[in-house]
């Protein structure tokens, strides 16, 4: 599919004036996933895993579906994905599950990362004050991860280490097999959580092949509707762990002495789950699959490095790029004497541009590279060259307006 | 919408104004932050019987936030701290588009517009609830 075809199907592009740069914040998403909702909610409407009329079954059919999609969609069994509301949730599923399980038990030590989201760095460190056991914080120097660095907070005394597949401000893409392989031939007892958040949507990922022992990732910054996210985990880590959420349908048994719970995936799925969302995602899926990944990760990677050069030309931008790693889709840049309040406000009065200003939910990283606050452009296959150009001009607007 | 209602000449002149960007000794100090945006500035007030004797500002912020604390340090300073505490309530009830009195924080009107602007009138009116807070206390005491 070629890229002005690929935008066709984004109807928030064709309905105003809008030049969209803040994938990394949610993607935008597209037609079919949009009629997906409406088709569900109008043909297959009844709650899931309970009844026995037909249209129960359907319901239950379209998000079993949606599950098996999604692990063949990153090499998985359909029994280790675990739907939650989003990427956070299945990091606080997880942090309290691994600590009420006792699989990390308090002599056990944790490691976390400076270059996190706020959603992979604060159910850490909460859990271990409550749990008062060792959270190791890697800090990387100016924000550019480094596996070996990584490697060496860790020890025997390691029972876990979670880090981000892709920096959300300075876009830096880390090589997840090889930091798990070096983490576990120092330890081969570490398991790791991979944060694949800003990742999943534009590279190939093989849970299996990066040797990984938990993923999180949100679906709807990879087109998907908002309110769907996943957790995997190899099956027999997530048979050993209590479940999060207690209620309807994570039950086997109920007495009033104790309950037994359900099999996997279902035991972490208490509740209603939001079927509606598991069919968008389903959606979501299909479309990156006919589109191929490999087409919409050139074509990011193409207008990322054209935007970067056109950036690297303006004196008055301050950047903060991942050094020489390897790096895609997202830019932080500061105009200077310009609070990014300011720039981004004025960017979408002039030109309808959508940037993030702010400290990206990244407070640890925001001082490591020594900022209050960036704005941040992030870049999905449906932006042009042409967008950049225009983004381009605005920068020189914002700086002229407020001298 | 256009750029000139809140990004003026006059908006953008008081944010660079350097007359109420100073540290205040011995006087009532709040700091306070915007979470939304990571922005932070303190606020010093100077009263002495029941009057604002003197009033300034220190912090890092956009054009909005600056801009509308130096406005507000102008606007308060030498004024007894219950009309100051009227000033406040009208120009909070400015930037959320209720009824108010203009007569009472004339100048400020500048600033009419930002209620347009919902992300932004956090950063409009960070300086003020802090120095309702600063004011509020001194009430107590």
């Amino acid at each position: 599919m070629s890229i002005p075809t690929f935008r066709s199907y984004f109807p928030a592009l064709d309905s105003q004036k809008l030049i969209y740069l803040d994938s990394a914040a949610t993607t935008l998403k597209p037609k079919n996933v949009i009629d997906s909702q409406t088709e569900y909610y109008t043909k297959y409407n009844a709650n899931v895993h309970r009844s026995s009329y037909a249209l129960a079954q359907q319901s239950t059919q379209l998000y079993e579906q949606a599950r098996e999609k999604v692990a063949k969609f990153v090499n998985a069994k359909a029994k280790e994905i675990v739907f939650t509301k989003g990427a956070t949730e299945s990091i606080n599923l997880l942090a309290y599950s691994l600590f009420t399980s006792g699989v990390i038990k308090k002599e056990d030590n944790i490691i976390t990362t400076g270059i996190e989201h706020h959603a992979n760095f604060v159910p850490w460190q909460q859990i271990s004050v409550y749990n008062k056991s060792e959270i190791r914080y890697y800090l990387p120097q100016k924000g550019v991860f480094k596996a070996e660095e990584l490697c060496m907070m860790a020890d025997s005394g390691t029972k876990f280490v979670t880090f981000t597949a892709q920096s959300n401000v300075t876009g830096q893409i880390i090589n997840i097999s090889e930091s798990i392989k070096m983490l576990k031939s120092i330890n081969p007892k570490i398991m790791v959580h991979v944060d694949i958040s800003q990742y999943v949507s534009h590279e190939q990922t093989d849970v299996k092949g990066m040797n990984a022992d938990f993923v999180s990732f949100s679906g709807h910054k990879m087109l998907a509707p908002m309110g769907i996210g996943v957790l995997w985990g190899r099956e027999e880590l997530l048979e050993r762990i209590n479940p999060f959420l207690f209620g309807g349908e994570m039950i086997d048994y109920v007495d009033v002495k104790d309950s037994t719970f359900n099999i996997l995936p279902y035991k972490f799925e208490a509740g209603t789950p939001n079927v509606s969302a598991a069919v968008g995602l389903s959606n979501a899926i299909d479309f990156i699959n006919t589109t191929g990944m490999k087409n919409i990760s050139e074509q990011i990677n193409k207008v990322t490095e054209y935007a970067v050069e056109k950036m690297k030309n303006i004196k008055f931008l301050q950047m903060y790029l991942p050094g020489q790693a390897t790096h895609s889709s997202i830019i932080s840049f500061n105009i200077d004497g310009v609070h990014p309040h300011d720039a981004a406000h004025i960017m979408d009065e002039i030109s309808g541009i959508a940037i993030r200003s702010g400290h990206h939910c990244a407070q640890p990283l925001m001082k490591l590279i020594g900022a209050q606050s960036v704005c941040r452009l992030s870049l999905y296959a449906y932006n042009s060259f042409e967008e950049i150009d225009t983004f381009i001009d605005t920068l020189y607007k914002v700086k002229r307006w407020l001298e | 919408m256009s750029l000139n209602e809140i990004y003026s000449d006059i908006i953008i002149d008081y944010s660079k104004n350097p007359k109420f960007r100073r540290v205040l000794d011995n006087s009532k100090h709040r700091h306070s932050k915007n979470l939304s945006c990571g922005d932070e500035i303190d606020i010093y007030i100077k009263i002495e019987d029941s009057i604002i004797k003197d009033i300034s500002y220190e912090g890092k912020g956009c054009v909005i936030s600056c801009s509308s604390a130096a406005m507000m340090c102008e606007t308060l300073n030498g004024r007894r701290y219950d009309e100051a505490l009227k000033v406040i309530e009208n120009v909070l009830k400015m930037s959320h588009k209720e009824p108010y009195d203009e007569e009472l924080i004339k100048d400020i009107q500048v600033f009419s517009d930002i209620s347009k602007y919902p992300m932004r009138v956090k950063c409009f009116t960070l300086s003020w609830h802090t120095a309702d807070d600063i004011l509020h206390s001194e009430e107590k005491t």
